[in-house]
C-alpha cells in the first residue's frame, strides 16, 4: 500500500467536489457557462494566480508564511515595466528591453525575498510580521515607481507572454491555450521536482514537520528557511511579469489581495499550517476553486460589488465543509465545551 | 488536632500501552502532615499524583476524598472535593497579575463586572496570610519562582483545598527560598492540610516530611515514618535487589580518545564539565531528570550554545559548530523526544533514514527515490526495522523500530560517535535487547558511545565507565567494575554527601 496515494486521496477530493457542485450550479442558471472558450478562459486568467500560490504553498509547507507576495507580484511588475520603458524611450531594439526588464523584474523579486527571508531565518523574526512589514514596503516602493498609476508598456514581443496562443501561431486547436497556462505548466513542472526531487524540497518539508527535529538532523534549517522566502518572492515575480504582459501595463496596485487568494488556494487545496502537510498538487485544484467561483458569478451576472462577499463566504464554507470531514473521519463531534 | 484521613487510594492499578505504571498502590494522607512520595525516575509517582488530582482515571482500585468515595475523574471534579496540585512549571497565565492569577476563573463579581477592589483586597490577605508581601498588580512573569509558588499556594487556598499535592517544590529553589517554602508548608500543615510532597532529594524530606511512601517500577514498596527511616533504608527500597544486569557485553581495551570536554560552563545548567570518550568504549552518563545530562549532550553536539569550556574532537579543538557542522565531523545524537526531535513522522521512513546524508549521497542535485530506497532498504534488514515497506510513514510504526529508524538515520552519515539519549526509553524488551546488540556491535568495530540514561541496570550491564551528574555538576566518575545501583544513586541524589555531613557532626560531638 502506498500511504502517500491514499493520503492523496482523502485530502483532494473535498476541494474537486467543491468544484464539481459549483460548475453544475453555474451551469443550471447559465447554460453559457459549460463552454470550451469559458473554461479557457478560466485557465487563462488564473495562471498568475497559480504561479502566485505555488509560492504560497512552499512557505506555508516549511511552516512560515509570507504576506508580502502580493506586493512583490506589483513590485517586480512595475520594475519590469519601468526599466523597458526606459529602454524603449531611449531607442533600445524590442528583445534587448524586454530581456532586461524581466532581468530587472525577476532580481526586484529575489531581492525582496532575500531581505524577508534573512528577517526570518536570520532575524528570528515571525514570519508574520517580516512579511507584513515587507508588504508594506514594496507596497510603497510600486506606488512611487509607478507615479501611483500605471505603466503602459508598447513592446508587442513582451505582450507575447500574456496571450492566448491563436494570436501567434495560425494552427488548429491553439485558440484553446494561451501563454500564461504554458508558463503556469513549466513553473508547477519545476516546483514539483524542486519540492519532490532535490534535497532542498526534503529540507522544506522536513523543517515544516518538525523543525527542531531537522536541526537536530544536522540540517542547516536557517539557510534552507531563508531560501524558501526566496524561492517564493522569486515566484511572485515571474506571476507579476506575467500579468503585466497579460495587462500590456504594470498598475501600481495590481497585486494587493492577491497573497490572501494565494494563502487560500493553498488552505483550500489541502495543506495545512502545521507539520508540513499538503502539497502542490491541492493548490492547484484550489487556485481553481477560487477561478471558477469568480468566473462563475460573472457568468450568472452578480453584481461585481457582491462578489467579494459571496467568494470569502464560500471559501470560509469549504474549509469548514473540510474540517466537518476530517472530524468526521476521526470519528469525533462537534461540542460546545472542550 | 484531629488527624482523620483525607485523603486515601486502595490498591491502584494504571496500565499505559505497554507499560504498567502502578499496580496495585496504596496511599493515604492524614490532616496536617506531610506525606513524601519518593522513587526513582518512572516509579510512578507522577501517574499517582495525576490519578489523585483527576486527570488520570486509574483502571482498577478506589480513591476517597474525606471518606467520600471519588466516581468521575476530573480535575474540576476533584478541585471541588478540595485537592490542589503545583505543578513543576506551574499553571500560571505569565502576563496576568498576581490577584488576577489567584482568582481565575472565579473573579469576585459587582453589577456584572469583576470587582477589581475586593479582588486585590482578598488576595493581598491571602498572600499575607501565606508571609508574602508582594503587591498583587504584580505581572506573574515579575515575580521570582519561589514567588510564583507561593501564588500558586494562595490560590489553592483561595479555593479551600484542603488536600495539595506539591511536584519537586524546591526543584529551583535557592536554599534561603527553600526554607521559606518549608516554614509555609508547616504552617500549613498546622492549620490541618494536608501536603503529598513529591521529591528526590533525599536531605530535605527530613525535615518536612512526616511519613514517607516509597514506589518501584509502579510498585508499593513501603511506608515509614520519617524519623524511622534512614537514608540507607530509603536507597535500599528505591533500588530494590531483584534486577540483575540484562545485556552483557563485549568488554575490550579502549582506542584513542575521540572526544574531550575540558571545564564546559553554561549558565546554571552545566558548571565545570570535564569527561573524555575513547573508540570503542560505552561511557554512561546517570543522574537524575534535571541534572543537567540533555543539557551536556546538547551543547556538544552544537544544538545550545555554553559560555566557557573546550570539546576536542579526535584531538582537534572545535570552537561554535552548529549540528549540521558537528554531523560533518562524525557525531551523531539519538534524542530522548524521538517524536519530536528524532523524526520527521509525516515523511517515510527513507526519507527520514537517508535526510542527514541528502548532501553526501546526491551531490548532483537530484535525490533518486530508486537509489534512496535501495539505501533504506539496507538498513530496514541490516537493524531488522519491522515495516512493510520504506514507503510506509515513521508516524506508523512502534516505539522501538522508530528508534532505529533514528539510529539508521546515523548509521546512514557514517557518524562515529553517537550521543545516545535515553535509547530504550518506550521501547518494547525485544527491541531493546536489539538496540543494546547495535550499540555492542558499534563500539566492536571502534565507535564511541555516550549514553545517556535514567534506567540503572542498563547504565550498569552497557557501560565502560560512568559519570554520574548532579545539579549540573559530575558528581562521580564509576569503573564498570564498581558500579552499583546504590553507588550511582548516592552520587546522583547526593546522599553520600548527607552522609558525610552526619559523619562529621557525630564526629564533632564526640570531640566535645
Amino acid at each position: 500500500m502506498k500511504p502517500h496515494a491514499s493520503s492523496f486521496l482523502i485530502r483532494v477530493p473535498s476541494a474537486a467536489w467543491v468544484i464539481l457542485i459549483m460548475m453544475i450550479v453555474f451551469t443550471a442558471i447559465n447554460p453559457r457557462y459549460l463552454t470550451l472558450d469559458n473554461i479557457v478562459n478560466i485557465v487563462l486568467q488564473n495562471a498568475v494566480l497559480l504561479i502566485l500560490a505555488l509560492g504560497a504553498t512552499v512557505v506555508i509547507l516549511s511552516e512560515g508564511i509570507d504576506l508580502s507576495l502580493g506586493s512583490v507580484l506589483t513590485l517586480s511588475g512595475v520594475t519590469c515595466a519601468y526599466v523597458m520603458e526606459s529602454m524603449m524611450d531611449s531607442g533600445s531594439p524590442n528583445a534587448v528591453a524586454m530581456v532586461a526588464g524581466v532581468g530587472v523584474g525577476l532580481l526586484t523579486g529575489a531581492l525582496m525575498g532575500i531581505i524577508t527571508g534573512a528577517l526570518v531565518s536570520l532575524g528570528k523574526l515571525p514570519s508574520f510580521i517580516a512579511s507584513l512589514g515587507m508588504m508594506g514596503v514594496g507596497g510603497a516602493l510600486s506606488l512611487v515607481l509607478a507615479k501611483s498609476t500605471a505603466i503602459y508598456i508598447r513592446n508587442p514581443l513582451f505582450s507575447f507572454f500574456g496571450e492566448r496562443l491563436d494570436k501567434s501561431i495560425d494552427l488548429p486547436l491553439m485558440q484553446y491555450l494561451s501563454v500564461p497556462a504554458f508558463i503556469a505548466i513549466v513553473v508547477f513542472a519545476v516546483v514539483w521536482v524542486m519540492l519532490y526531487h532535490t534535497p532542498f524540497g526534503r529540507y522544506i518539508i522536513a523543517i515544516g514537520g518538525n523543525e527542531s527535529g531537522a536541526r537536530l538532523s544536522g540540517i542547516n534549517t536557517v539557510y534552507w528557511k531563508w531560501m524558501v522566502y526566496v524561492v517564493a518572492a522569486v515566484l511572485a515575480a515571474i506571476s507579476g511579469i506575467t500579468l503585466a504582459a497579460r495587462l500590456e501595463a504594470a498598475d501600481s496596485i495590481v497585486g494587493v489581495g492577491w497573497e490572501f487568494d494565494a494563502i487560500a488556494a493553498t488552505i483550500l487545496g489541502g495543506t495545512s499550517f502545521a507539520k508540513g502537510k499538503g502539497g502542490i498538487a491541492g493548490t492547484v485544484l484550489g487556485v481553481l476553486v477560487i477561478g471558477v467561483l469568480r468566473n462563475g458569478l460573472n457568468v450568472i451576472g452578480v453584481q461585481s460589488l457582491w462578489q467579494p462577499a459571496l467568494t470569502g463566504t464560500i471559501i470560509i464554507l469549504a474549509i469548514v465543509f473540510e474540517i466537518i470531514l476530517s472530524r468526521w473521519k476521526e470519528g469525533r463531534r462537534w461540542a460546545w465545551k472542550n | 488536632m484531629d488527624n482523620r484521613i483525607l485523603i486515601e487510594a486502595r490498591s491502584i492499578t494504571k496500565t499505559f500501552p505497554g507499560v504498567l505504571a502502578l499496580d496495585s498502590v496504596d496511599l493515604e494522607l492524614r490532616a496536617g502532615e506531610t506525606h513524601i512520595l519518593l522513587g526513582e525516575n518512572g516509579a510512578g509517582k507522577s501517574t499517582l499524583m495525576k490519578i489523585l488530582s483527576g486527570a488520570y482515571a486509574p483502571d482498577a482500585g478506589e480513591v476517597y476524598i474525606d471518606g467520600q468515595k471519588v466516581e468521575v475523574f476530573d480535575p474540576r471534579v476533584a478541585q471541588r472535593m478540595g485537592v490542589s496540585i503545583i505543578y513543576q512549571d506551574f499553571n500560571l497565565i505569565p502576563y496576568m497579575n498576581v490577584a488576577q492569577n489567584i482568582f481565575l476563573g472565579r473573579f469576585p463579581m459587582k453589577y456584572g463586572l469583576i470587582d477589581h477592589k475586593k479582588m486585590h483586597a482578598d488576595a493581598a490577605a491571602l498572600l499575607s496570610s501565606l508571609n508574602m508581601f508582594v503587591d498583587t498588580h504584580t505581572l506573574i512573569v515579575d515575580l521570582s519562582t519561589a514567588q510564583q509558588q507561593m501564588v500558586e499556594v494562595a490560590k489553592a487556598l483561595s479555593i479551600k483545598s484542603k488536600i495539595l499535592i506539591m511536584d519537586e517544590p524546591t526543584a529551583s529553589l535557592s536554599e534561603r527560598e527553600t526554607e521559606q517554602l518549608f516554614a509555609t508548608i508547616h504552617q500549613l500543615n498546622a492549620k490541618g492540610i494536608g501536603i503529598i510532597y513529591i521529591s528526590h532529594r533525599l536531605q530535605e524530606i527530613q525535615e518536612v516530611g512526616d511519613r514517607v511512601t516509597v514506589l518501584r517500577d509502579g510498585q508499593w514498596v513501603g511506608q515509614k515514618a520519617i524519623n524511622e527511616a534512614t537514608v540507607d533504608d530509603l536507597v535500599g527500597m528505591m533500588v530494590g535487589h531483584s534486577v540483575a544486569s540484562m545485556f552483557t557485553r563485549d568488554r575490550q581495551p579502549r582506542g584513542a580518545e575521540c572526544l574531550r570536554v575540558e571545564n564546559l560552563c553554561k549558565g546554571k545548567r552545566l558548571h565545570d564539565i570535564s569527561i573524555s570518550l575513547h573508540s570503542g568504549e560505552v561511557v554512561g552518563l546517570a543522574g537524575l531528570v534535571g541534572s543537567g545530562r540533555t543539557d551536556l549532550a546538547r551543547a556538544i553536539f552544537g544544538v545550545d550554545p555554553y559560555d566557557s569550556g573546550h570539546i576536542y574532537l579526535f584531538g582537534t579543538a572545535i570552537r561554535d559548530l552548529c549540528a549540521s557542522d558537528m554531523v560533518d565531523q562524525g557525531i551523531s545524537l539519538i534524542p530522548e523526544d524521538r517524536k519530536n526531535q528524532g523524526l520527521a513522522l509525516i515523511l517515510p521512513v527513507a526519507e527520514n533514514i537517508v535526510v542527514s546524508s541528502l548532501d553526501r549521497l546526491f551531490p548532483r542535485l537530484f535525490v533518486s527515490k530508486t537509489k534512496e530506497n535501495a539505501i533504506a532498504m539496507n538498513y530496514v534488514e541490516q537493524l531488522r526495522i519491522a515495516t512493510p515497506s520504506t514507503s510506509r510513514l515513521a508516524q506508523y510504526l512502534s516505539g522501538g523500530n522508530q528508534q532505529k529508524v533514528v539510529l539508521a538515520k546515523w548509521l546512514c552519515t557514517k557518524a562515529r560517535i553517537f550521543i545516545f539519549d535515553e535509547p530504550t526509553r518506550g521501547v518494547d524488551v525485544g527491541a531493546k535487547a536489539e538496540i543494546h546488540g547495535f550499540m555492542n556491535e558499534l563500539v566492536k568495530e571502534g565507535a564511541a558511545i555516550l549514553m545517556i540514561s535514567s534506567e540503572l541496570p542498563e547504565v550498569i550491564g552497557m557501560s565502560d565507565r560512568i559519570y554520574v551528574m548532579r545539579e549540573g555538576r559530575i558528581a562521580a566518575e564509576i569503573p564498570h567494575t564498581e558500579a552499583t545501583q546504590e553507588r550511582i544513586i548516592e552520587s546522583a541524589m547526593g546522599a553520600d554527601e548527607v552522609r558525610k555531613n552526619r559523619m562529621q557532626a557525630e564526629t564533632m560531638r564526640s570531640k566535645e
